[in-house]
């Protein structure tokens, strides 16, 4: 189990995280939802001992995460947001090199390496210099590469910058894997998408804070609606701004009119009044609230700022 | 034209935006200009106090004279006598000159013989033994030491050469002969006798403290100076032997510069933050950089001087010893070099400038590009402050000098302490976590 408890970390010019407090279960597969800035690489940076608070403490079992505490990093492994990789030495140099870190038997780890290289698909690619690989062909290597010693718990920070979708899900599969194979996964994005798909908790961080956490469902029962409306922006709509914040909180996008409803809102009423104004339905749609929405609502701000 | 000033304004912002990487751009060549300058810089400069073991044996006053002038001229510092073990000064006798040219504590000696003067000889004689260790210096002391003796003293051979006519042919003989000449040359050159001034058969004086170039060119004619080589007669490839040691020297402080970049470049693709967050510490991690850098100097500098030894005939083997624990030591600071570069600098354009800037700087007042006795006194202690003065003078001493292992333990303790020192704060910014 992971304990962050009241942590702070600050930067000569910033302060990167301000009285963070988190629990994660053993087996979670846990979200670190914000925008890019929010805090989400610094907590990591804490999380595996890269970097010291400046106050508060976090714990990963029953060992205190430290700079100098080299015992706790044992069981956890980093897929950084760089790809970490030499480019000049092939896949399998990568991550004898890798694996070498943590004195595993060499048979273990040759059979780990294999084992690893085949369920991401590189194993045929094995003895190929990293410099001639595919950005999500680099992107699946930087993420075995830190299971080779088996780590209970997994921290993936941003682990798809980049990636094509093919790359993206066969990394989302795989995760999903090791999670169901007890693997305690944290996981940060500011990718709205992947933190719904992967994570069954979520926390939404902004500006070194936590600003809401939960399951998706407890985070999207936070808003006041159950349906989001989309007005595609046609003829029809031009000056009609007005009409459509009667039935609740309007945000003026490029090419559409993002409804969120309030409290009294009734969709017959809604769909009436908007046809006595000659606004054609065939360009209103309606959707789920998501993450985004709510991020949106708690800052007044996109997740993409 | 509105996209080259586009482009050319891109370049100038992102030189400017590192401002140290900068600032040492422009620091290099100021630094290696007064180095230059304090050394070749106005016409009438040049080497001073260069030591120069001296003694006379004479007691002819035309070697108080030389001693004299030595004394006061610029260019040498006289060394007259050395330290014994009880820390006495102890003045030179013929032997004990040679030994301390042969210890390397001074380029030459001149010595004044016994004979070096008569009243039966028209010239001088004088005893040279030099260590050729560096060949400007020997070049430059040899020059200097002729010139100041030949513009200083050249009366005191007229006045021989007179004495010796007066002797053989006396004065009167001596005189009518002076008048003969003289009515030959009005004759012949339609010249007033009066105009025609030989100097005086008796007064000797005058003529010693005369120059003349007449007397110039015939003091090239009769100093006897005997030469004698104490150090590195027997040596297949003197200027190989002498060089290699400061070549070798910037060669590797440059390979470890090229090092300590990569140090930056592992730290932004990340590979560091994945080193760190498996069960590995900063410290192990700048041991193995530094352990690795070492060995890897090492055998760097080892497959230098044996191919210097194959190509250059230059003797590894005689030596051996020495030559190897000087090896370790050289590659041990070197590295510490390396390893201060990454940390105390931000980027890897400052680690580079940095390095650079250091690199020219010790091999400049270290003595790899000119003997430091060629420079300002205050040049020449902070020389021996680098690392390049203590490698080039103990790869000297081995090489060169084959002076056994216990001559260079003053080389090789200054460099283990010099590695020792600079990776202390090394290893403090490291452990800081200023660097990584």
């Amino acid at each position: 189990m992971i304990r962050i408890n009241d942590v702070t970390k600050k930067f000569p010019t910033v302060t990167a995280l301000q009285n963070i407090s988190l629990t994660v279960a053993d087996g979670e597969f846990f979200g670190l939802l914000g925008p890019n800035g929010a805090g989400k690489s610094t907590l990591m940076n804490l999380l595996i001992g890269y970097l010291d608070p400046d106050g508060g403490e976090i714990t990963v079992g029953d060992d205190k995460v430290t700079r100098d505490n080299l015992e706790a990093r044992k069981n956890i492994g980093l897929v950084p947001q760089s790809l970490a990789l030499y480019d000049d030495i092939s896949a399998q140099e990568n991550l004898e090199i890798f694996g070498s870190f943590y004195h595993i038997e060499k048979r273990t780890l040759r059979h780990r390496i294999e084992e690893r290289l085949r369920a991401v698909e590189l194993y045929d690619r094995r003895k190929d210099r990293v410099s001639t690989f595919s950005g999500g062909m680099k992107r699946r290597l930087n993420l075995i590469a830190s299971l080779l010693h088996d780590p209970s718990l997994l921290l993936c920070d941003e682990p798809t910058v980049g990636v094509d979708p093919q790359s993206r899900n066969a990394i989302f599969d795989y995760l999903e894997m090791l999670n169901c194979a007890g693997k305690t996964i944290v996981y940060t994005t500011h990718y709205m998408e992947e933190a719904e798909r992967l994570c069954t908790r979520i926390a939404i961080i902004d500006s070194g804070t936590i600003i809401t956490e939960g399951t998706l469902d407890d985070l999207l029962a936070k808003l006041s609606y159950e349906e989001s409306i989309s007005i595609i922006k046609n003829s029809s709509t031009i000056g009609k701004l007005e009409l459509f914040r009667q039935f609740g909180t309007v945000i003026d996008d490029d090419d559409r009119f993002e409804l969120k409803p309030n409290g009294t809102f009734r969709l017959s009423s809604f769909f009436k009044s908007v046809e006595e104004q000659g606004v054609s339905t065939r360009f209103i749609e309606m959707s789920k609230p998501t993450l985004e929405a709510l991020f949106l609502n708690l800052t007044g701000r996109s997740l993409r700022d | 034209m509105k996209t080259v000033l586009a482009l050319i304004t891109k370049e100038y912002k992102l030189f400017l935006s590192d401002r140290v990487a900068m600032g040492l751009t422009f620091l290099i060549p100021i630094f290696l200009i007064a180095i230059w300058g304090s050394i070749f810089g106005s016409a009438d400069s040049g080497p001073e106090h260069l030591g120069l073991a001296f003694l006379n044996a004479s007691s002819a006053p035309i070697g108080r004279n030389i001693e004299k002038v030595l004394d006061t001229t610029r260019t040498f510092r006289l060394v007259k006598s050395y330290q014994d073990e009880r820390g006495n000064q102890i003045p030179f006798d013929t032997v004990t000159i040679k030994d301390y040219v042969r210890k390397g504590n001074a380029s030459a000696a001149l010595v004044i013989p016994p004979d070096a003067y008569t009243d039966t000889s028209i010239g001088l004689k004088l005893k040279f033994y030099y260590d050729p260790k560096n060949e400007m210096e020997m070049r430059i002391i040899q020059g200097v030491l002729t010139q100041t003796i030949m513009s200083q003293l050249p009366g005191a051979f007229i006045e021989g050469m007179q004495r010796k006519a007066v002797r053989f042919l006396g004065l009167d003989s001596g005189t009518a002969f002076n008048t003969g000449i003289k009515s030959l040359v009005s004759r012949y050159f339609n010249i007033d006798t009066g105009k025609i001034v030989f100097p005086s058969l008796t007064d000797t004086t005058a003529a010693s403290s005369r120059e003349s170039k007449g007397g110039r060119d015939f003091f090239k004619n009769v100093l006897d100076f005997e030469s004698e080589q104490l150090v590195g007669k027997n040596i297949a490839n003197p200027m190989a032997t002498r060089s290699v040691g400061g070549w070798a020297m910037m060669f590797l402080m440059f390979t470890l510069t090229a090092s300590s970049v990569s140090l930056f470049e592992e730290k932004q693709s990340g590979v560091v933050l994945r080193i760190l967050a498996s069960p590995i510490s900063r410290v192990q991690i700048l041991w193995s950089k530094y352990l690795y850098n070492m060995s890897l100097g090492f055998v760097r500098l080892t497959v230098l001087f044996v191919f210097g030894s194959i190509l250059f005939k230059i003797d590894v083997l005689s030596n051996l010893a020495g030559l190897i624990l000087l090896l370790v030591a050289a590659s041990m600071a070197c590295t510490s070099f390396g390893m201060l570069l990454s940390a105390v600098s931000k980027t890897q354009s400052q680690a580079r400038g940095l390095g650079t800037f250091l690199i020219l700087a010790m091999s400049s007042i270290g003595g790899a590009w000119f003997p430091t006795s060629f420079m300002p006194g205050f040049i020449q202690a902070f020389s021996k402050l680098t690392l390049v003065y203590w490698s080039m003078d103990g790869f000297l001493q081995v090489l060169w000098r084959g002076a056994p292992v216990v001559d260079i333990l003053p080389n090789l303790g200054v460099l283990v302490g010099i590695a020792a020192v600079i990776t202390s704060v090394s290893v403090l910014q490291f452990k800081k976590g200023h660097v990584f």
